[in-house]
């Protein structure tokens, strides 16, 4: 392994979902730190506050997006963060994972160049392993 | 005379005179009809066919009926010809003269008979015709016809324009009130035809609502059409209304269930939507841990994953919980509707609530006076009453004590009940398509944010209700309740 991820992020509303993905972060070892917002709205404050003070080590390498939340959804998150990603100075990667079978969203988010793919939940602690490891070569 | 009885009453009622012709010696009886068609009495005329060729026969036809005639008497030859006959008054009148044999009905009599139609082809006959087949049309489709005169500023309308708009016969149209012939709600739409028609010549065919004498609102085809003079200028409108009122009123009708059917289909999708995304992330989180369990060899750990499907099962079970609410508002909908007193909802709902009002000292004003009963399923009333004040409480203000006004009111024959609060309010821009819709909040939340309104949304239109909301941050909400 060159290296291992500094920082990911878990942007989901659904608890159970996020403690379990925590567990298998830490238990395969996977990065670092990793930082969890509820909903697109807080994420999205968080990095709208990052470009006033950039900082590459608060900036996630990684970022897991739920569709369905409240507030912000995930859809609302992606116009946003689409428009700023760019002045983060560090290349994110961005996937969605979404319990959502709608082909609809499926082929939504496939047409955004910010995705980088679309996950159905449940993933498989295979699927992020593969991920994580996938990010750091 | 005949002999025939039978035959001797049909030619009696038979409206055409006619001669009876007899042999040896040779000579001719006149029926009375005959006179009578020409306005002569019987001694007034001798009957006899040198009298008639001389005297009576228009001068054109003379030869050939006596052709005619004689042919007949002595070789039976039957003839059809048209005759002019001088009448009392002095002028001809057109007969079809014909034998019995040449009779469109073959009148079968031992004498020779030679019978003289009268011929009525004047124009106005036509026209009475025509007439006729015009009224039966109108009448029988219930369309009126109309002209308006730029010239002389004047509507004329037909007699069944007059019927269908219930005005008497010798009404007389008014163009300058003309827009009173039409629903209030069509009036813009009749005088942008009209002007359109009478500018540019537009012809136009729609349907609109019209109003009759009686103040009666109606369907109507109009279909008009610019009038030009000579110069091409338009100088009028004619055209015609037609009464499709019946028509109309099924198609509006279907219209409306169609709406309905979309309305609940798409609620049904909608539905199965919720379900299957509520569902599987539960069943995701599910599968994710048993991966986990699966993965970790230390056996404490395990057994510390094992109390998380706990946690599973439970939110496993108030989602479905939830569905089953949703499920149950569609069929609860056959329930009874029956007479609520607004008052007797709210107090059960207030006093179900007691504490969370006292505790976050909410003041609660309501106005049922202008409509104080409802018919409408009892529960459902409590439950829309139940979810407007605890969402009311719950998003309060933080600078504020809640204050929720309540107030039922009926405008023309639709009821409504509004609920305004002064809490924390809703971006509209945001969130206005979200405000109704299930969120998966809930999922480990007891207060069951997310669900409340969808609920009420769905209990009102599954009676055919409408709910909207207004809001504005930091000014409060109001929702208002079409039932």
């Amino acid at each position: 392994m060159s290296h291992k991820i500094g920082l990911a992020c878990i942007i989901d509303d659904d608890n159970m979902y996020v403690n379990l993905v925590k567990r298998i972060v830490e238990a395969k070892n996977l990065c670092n730190n990793l930082m969890v917002f509820q909903n697109g709205k807080d994420a999205l404050n968080y990095f709208e506050a990052i470009l006033t003070n950039l900082n590459k080590k608060t900036i996630p390498e990684i970022i897991f997006l739920d569709l369905n939340m409240p507030v912000m959804d995930g859809w609302e998150f992606l116009d946003n963060f689409t428009k700023i990603k760019n002045k983060l100075g560090k290349t994110i990667t961005l996937y969605i994972v979404s319990s959502s079978i709608n082909p609809v969203d499926i082929e939504r988010a496939k047409s955004i160049n910010t995705v980088k793919d679309y996950l159905i939940k449940p993933v498989t602690i295979e699927d992020l392993e593969a991920i994580f490891l996938k990010q750091t070569l | 005379m005949l002999q025939n009885e039978l035959f001797n009453n049909v030619i009696q009622d038979f409206n055409a005179g006619y001669w009876e012709l007899y042999d040896d010696p040779e000579r001719e009886i006149w029926s009375e009809k005959f006179y009578a068609s020409l306005g002569y009495t019987k001694n007034e005329l001798e009957s006899k066919i040198e009298y008639f060729l001389e005297h009576l026969i228009h001068q054109e036809d003379v030869e050939l009926f006596r052709d005619n005639f004689f042919s007949y008497r002595r070789n039976a030859v039957s003839f059809k010809q048209h005759i002019k006959i001088l009448d009392k008054k002095g002028s001809y009148k057109l007969y079809r003269c014909a034998t019995n044999d040449e009779l469109p009905v073959n009148i079968k009599s031992k004498i020779s008979l030679v019978f003289f139609i009268e011929i009525k082809l004047e124009p106005e006959q036509d026209i009475t015709k025509d007439n006729f087949y015009y009224k039966e049309t109108a009448q029988m489709t219930a369309t009126g016809s109309w002209y308006v005169d730029f010239q002389e500023r004047k509507s004329f309308w037909d007699f069944e324009t007059r019927r269908i708009l219930e005005y008497a016969d010798n009404y007389i149209p008014s163009l300058k009130d003309s827009a009173n012939y039409y629903a209030e709600d069509s009036r813009q739409q009749a005088a942008d035809l009209f002007f359109n028609c009478a500018m540019v010549g537009t012809p136009f065919n729609t349907e609109i609502k019209m109003v009759t004498a009686n103040k009666r609102e109606f369907w109507v085809r109009a279909i008009g059409k610019p009038v030009y003079n000579e110069n091409k200028e338009i100088i009028g409108i004619r055209g015609v209304f037609q009464d499709i009122d019946e028509i109309k009123k099924k198609e509006l009708s279907l219209q409306k269930s169609i709406d309905i059917i979309a309305s609940q289909n798409s609620r049904l999708f909608n539905f199965a939507h919720i379900v299957s995304h509520n569902l599987r992330s539960h069943t995701s989180n599910l599968s994710l841990l048993v991966q986990l369990i699966e993965d970790i060899d230390d056996p404490k750990e395990k057994i510390g994953l094992v109390k998380e499907i706990k946690q599973i099962s439970y939110s496993l079970n108030t989602t479905i919980e939830h569905l089953n609410e949703i499920v149950a508002i569609h069929t609860n909908k056959d329930q009874e509707k029956k007479p609520v007193k607004f008052q007797d909802a709210f107090n059960l709902v207030a006093s179900g609530i007691g504490q969370m009002i006292s505790m976050s000292k909410t003041k609660i004003k309501t106005d049922f006076s202008e409509l104080n009963t409802i018919n409408y399923i009892p529960a459902y009333l409590e439950s829309i009453l139940l979810n407007l004040i605890t969402n009311a409480i719950k998003y309060k203000h933080q600078d504020r004590d809640p204050v929720i006004k309540i107030k039922s009111y009926s405008r023309g024959s639709k009821e409504f009940l509004k609920v305004t609060d002064n809490g924390r309010g809703i971006d509209m821009k945001l969130f206005k398509d979200k405000i109704f819709g299930m969120y998966k909040t809930f999922h480990y939340n007891k207060d069951a944010v997310g669900i409340g309104l969808f609920l009420t949304k769905n209990q009102v239109e599954s009676l055919d209700g409408k709910i909207t909301v207004e809001s504005e941050v930091d000014k409060g909400t109001t929702f208002i309740i079409e039932f």
